[in-house]
């Protein structure tokens, strides 16, 4: 079964934004559900698409939290401690400890690899 | 190097997530300027996780339910088991069975597909933002004999905030 339906099922109501950019793709998405879900376990496509909804849904909620702090504190750039903010803000406190080691190997790589310092404020 | 991982083995920070995507969908909102790159990163990975940790759960209620096939009723069942979850994503998600069936049921309004706000709008989980934890743990509440019937169902949909934003 080929997944590759292009996005144009619904009519954007918003011109500048076309469909695909608004979503994750689902290939990425069906692949990641695969692997959590049991190996007999089948994934609608249905499923699949709503799941596109909810992850796009997840970014936009945590960005407009982390966004309005950045403004209260009239900060122009978001980062990445307004992002665990907001996460334990939205209830999602269990993310922040695997987020935070995550960053811990995010940093070191970027010193390896000699790129610009992580922080631009 | 031996890494204490708990969660991966190989330890790697590879993103499933293309990174210029999920900057386009952190860009429709109007209020962000800029994004740094560790911003994003923890966006990319945090959205890896909630995708995981739904997928999950969808897929328990589908063992509950006695199916092999996650569909939609499963991952809307999730949603509501979880309440930060359900809490920005609930009144999203389509109606039942709206868009497996053309034929309208009693349901007055229906919204198959998720549409996004239209620009210079805020978006209706403002309406919620830090809602009132009941439960902080990912408890599952006991089985509810109105599972048919969804708790919550505020009247406006995309209604403008009348609440004042301050605005220096």
């Amino acid at each position: 079964m080929v997944d590759n339906v292009g996005g144009s099922s619904s009519n954007a109501e918003n011109s500048g934004i076309r469909e695909q950019d608004r979503l994750l793709p689902i290939a990425n998405v069906g692949r990641i559900m695969k692997q959590i879900l049991p190996p007999n376990a089948k994934i609608s496509k249905e499923s699949k698409e709503t799941m596109q909804e909810c992850v796009s849904e997840f970014i936009s909620f945590v960005t407009s939290e982390a966004s309005e702090k950045c403004r209260k504190e009239r900060r122009k750039t978001v980062n990445g401690d307004d992002i665990c903010w907001a996460l334990g803000s939205l209830g999602f406190d269990d993310y922040a400890e695997p987020l935070r080691r995550y960053l811990q190997r995010y940093r070191e790589l970027e010193v390896d690899r000699g790129n610009s310092p992580p922080k631009r404020e | 190097m031996v890494m204490a991982e708990e969660e991966e083995s190989g330890v790697s920070i590879q993103l499933e997530f293309p990174k210029g995507r999920v900057k386009k969908i952190m860009a429709l909102d109007k209020d962000v300027k800029r994004v740094s790159s560790e911003a994003l990163f923890l966006v990319s990975r945090s959205t890896e996780l909630f995708l995981q940790f739904l997928a999950e759960k969808s897929a328990q209620v589908a063992i509950e339910k006695k199916r092999k096939t996650v569909n939609l009723e499963h991952i809307r069942e999730a949603v509501k088991r979880h309440q930060p979850t359900r809490d920005f994503l609930l009144d999203e998600l389509p109606p039942p069975s709206q868009p497996t069936k053309p034929d309208r049921p009693t349901q007055p309004a229906g919204r198959p597909k998720l549409d996004p706000p239209p620009r210079g709008t805020r978006r209706i989980d403002l309406f919620f933002r830090k809602p009132e934890l009941d439960d902080p743990a990912q408890a599952q509440p006991p089985e509810n004999p109105a599972q048919a019937q969804p708790p919550e169902n505020p009247d406006q949909d995309q209604a403008q905030s009348p609440v004042p934003v301050d605005e220096s």
